[in-house]
């Protein structure tokens, strides 16, 4: 039974991951591809672009930062929410809609709510007094990665706090009631006992979103389209303007192993990290 | 329910009612016959003529179209249908993708698409990668009905023709206007513009006027997306009396009258509806059309929109000029083809003739005239569509002589095969210098640069 498994692998992971490779080793175009050898010319090339240097810099930017706070986040209303009643229950449903709408979804309606004239978000701002004029929180260079950051801690929280449920679940109860025989109060508690014990799980939970957030590609494409200038035109955008705007599928090959290569380092010392904490806390 | 049916039903009824009269009646006498009488509905069904068989019935064939042309190309197939039978499967995509959807196509061998729909700019491209077909000969044995010479001169060849080839049949005139609302020029004592230091000033003096009420001078749209952004540049450009290249073919993106245009589009953003960098087909648009907005750039069809009651505020208030011009002495009102589409035939139809006589209808004169005169997203692409009466009627006198003045000396984008690059890098730098990371000289010098490398010159 072991050989659909592998012929599955061959054809729908190892194919396109060769496909690529060669590909990247020519100076191909969409309707011409392996057009001229030209071996690693692209690598080269994608070395000295300034621009997917930015590219790589602001995937990093984006893809940590919204990690971190989605974790912190995630784990934290988890926390407040680790019971059964009525209220909580209705809050966990609510709280998977964001996770369950189409992400273009997602990005149609935060591009309304971020309308600089006539968007929800400036209205109650200026209400508030908070900002004095209406502010295009997509269209200034800084203001718009937060932005589309926002939209993505809004989307992916939900995934973070499930996870985050699920692990608090799996917690022992003979430490807890060691430690109430010991006299430690609720703050003692979680800071000796449920933070180490859920230390593995957040982990491999945060590990999971930062790899989907070095891939992100739809909010970028439909809230900015890497605008203003090049300040939110992450790695994943910028591949795919060359290759389906410029045409020059080589060159997207190449920095698309770059880009493979860079998560596969970040993947394997994240990993080397978890299992650290795993021998020191893990069951 | 048909006929048939009814008439049945009528004499169930009847024969019911029948019975239950004839039951509740009053006993007769004895020795008397009852007589019960039914009306019955008698249907005459006449023999239906036998029709001619319509010449491509049971045929059918895929035309690619972009998302704003989906209404336009609906009525087209529809009305094709009912001339000849065949069925035209309309599939949509966005205009941004449009271009990788044909090659892919293509190049995938799937042979989806009989017929494409194609972003001028891109004609050189698509020949290039062996999408489209070459229709050179079918326009000479078509010329009698397709009427070459009635297209507008200045986008007939650019739409069509690459190395002396035609590729492709034009479908969507476009080029901008610059609209105004007269109630808020008015109110504000600002005349429509005539050069974009006029516009400047127009834009400033309303916007510093009516910001706090929410009133903007102009939209800009500055939207990082090549066909909204270049377009926005291209018209200072043109303004300028700039080009993309000399009168040698060689780059000239950073001529000084380039780099004025560039820095009049920067001076402008800090008056228009926040913020232009954001601000795209959608932003403009509703801008425009809630009547937020005093002056926009914008594709033709605007005026169409904004006298439609279901989404304008400002009906029959507004009006059109050309372009402004710039300074300098190239300065000149001159639009530039902005957008702009054709319709080609996939080397991989999989129903030629039938793709063939799908072009052969849209280009017909009466054709081009209907399907302008509903709100499908289309421009004309014929001078006789402009003087026609019914077009005239529809989108009023007035826009329909400004536009075609507009198409007549409009200014058309590259089409070679390298132009897909170069736009990139020039949308890339544009973008650069609206958000002030780059100044106006740096951006163009970058992409002359740029494009020098990419042409190997």
């Amino acid at each position: 039974m072991i050989g659909p498994a592998v012929l599955t692998l061959i054809v729908f992971s190892l194919y396109p991951l060769v496909y690529s490779i060669a590909l990247s080793a020519t100076d191909s175009q969409l309707a011409r591809p392996f057009r001229e050898f030209i071996a690693f010319k692209n690598y080269t090339d994608a070395a000295r672009d300034a621009l997917f240097g930015n590219s790589l810099v602001l995937t990093f930017i984006y893809a940590f930062g919204v990690t971190a706070i989605e974790t912190v986040i995630g784990f934290g209303l988890a926390l407040l929410l680790n019971r059964e009643s009525g209220p909580t229950r209705f809050a966990r449903t609510l709280g998977l809609l964001p996770f369950i709408t189409p992400p273009v979804a997602i990005a149609a309606i935060w591009r309304l709510i971020y309308d600089p004239s006539s968007g929800m978000l400036n209205h109650y701002l200026v209400r508030a007094g908070i900002l004095e004029q209406n502010v295009a929180f997509l269209g200034v260079p800084g203001l718009a990665m937060a932005s589309v950051m926002l939209v993505d801690i809004w989307q992916w929280t939900p995934f973070v706090f499930l996870l985050s449920l699920a692990v608090l679940a799996g917690l022992p109860h003979e430490p807890y009631e060691a430690a109430a025989v010991d006299g430690a109060n609720g703050w003692q508690q979680f800071i000796h006992i449920t933070l180490p014990l859920c230390l593995p799980g957040v982990l491999i939970i945060a590990i999971l979103r930062l790899i989907g957030a070095m891939k992100v590609f739809d909010l970028v494409f439909m809230l900015t389209f890497g605008g203003p200038g090049s300040s939110t035109q992450v790695a994943s955008f910028y591949i795919y303007k060359t290759a389906f705007q410029q045409f020059k599928t080589g060159y997207a090959s190449a920095m698309t192993i770059i880009v493979i290569v860079i998560l596969s380092v970040l993947v394997t010392l994240l990993t080397a990290l978890y299992r650290r904490v795993q021998a020191k806390y893990g069951p | 329910m048909t006929r048939n049916n009814r008439t049945f039903s009528m004499l169930g009824g009847a024969l019911a009612a029948a019975l239950v009269l004839s039951a509740c009646a009053v006993p007769a006498a004895p020795g008397t016959v009852r007589q019960v009488e039914v009306t019955r509905e008698v249907v005459v069904t006449a023999t239906p003529e036998p029709t001619a068989p319509k010449p491509f019935e049971g045929q059918s064939i895929n035309v690619l179209t972009i998302q704003p042309h989906a209404v336009a190309t609906r009525a087209l197939a529809k009305w094709f249908e009912e001339e000849t039978g065949a069925r035209v499967q309309v599939l949509v995509v966005p205009y941004a993708n449009v271009t990788e959807k044909a090659i892919l196509d293509v190049t995938s061998g799937a042979g989806e698409y009989d017929v494409i729909e194609i972003w001028y700019p891109m004609l050189g491209k698509l020949v290039e990668s062996g999408v489209l077909e070459d229709l050179t000969q079918w326009w000479e044995e078509n010329k009698e009905s397709l009427q070459f010479d009635d297209f507008v001169p200045s986008i007939a060849d650019p739409y069509t023709l690459i190395d002396g080839k035609r590729w492709a049949l034009p479908y969507d005139g476009d080029t901008h206007l610059l609209f105004y609302n007269r109630e808020l020029l008015e109110k504000y004592g600002v005349k429509p513009p005539t050069t974009w230091a006029e516009y400047r000033e127009a834009c400033k003096t309303i916007t510093e006027q009516g910001k706090s009420e929410g009133i903007y001078g102009c939209a800009i749209m500055g939207a990082k997306v090549p066909i909204i952004l270049l377009s926005t540049f291209i018209n200072r450009l043109q303004g300028y009396g700039a080009s993309f290249f000399d009168a040698d073919g060689k780059p000239a993106i950073n001529s000084p009258e380039a780099v004025a245009a560039l820095q009049e589009l920067v001076d402008q953003l800090p008056y228009a509806l926040p913020d232009p960098k954001a601000v795209a087909f959608d932003e403009a648009l509703g801008g425009f059309t809630t009547g937020k907005v005093g002056m926009v750039e914008f594709w033709t069809d605007l005026g169409q929109m904004s006298d439609n009651p279901e989404q304008s505020k400002i009906m029959k208030k507004w009006g059109a000029v050309p372009m402004p011009k710039g300074e300098g002495p190239n300065a000149a009102s001159r639009p530039a083809l902005n957008a702009g589409f054709a319709l080609g035939i996939s080397t991989l139809a999989q129903n030629k003739p039938l793709a063939y006589e799908f072009l052969k209808f849209v280009g017909r004169p009466d054709i081009n005239v209907r399907v302008n005169t509903i709100v499908g997203g289309l421009d004309p692409t014929r001078k006789s569509t402009f003087d026609a009466e019914p077009y005239r009627t529809h989108v009023t006198p007035e826009l329909a002589d400004a536009a075609k003045a507009a198409l007549s000396g409009a200014f058309a984008w590259p089409t070679n095969a390298k132009w897909p690059e170069m736009q990139d890098v020039l949308t890339e730098n544009v973008a650069e210098a609206l958000a002030g990371t780059k100044t106006p000289q740096q951006a163009l010098d970058d992409t002359q640069a740029k494009w020098l490398e990419i042409l190997g010159k």
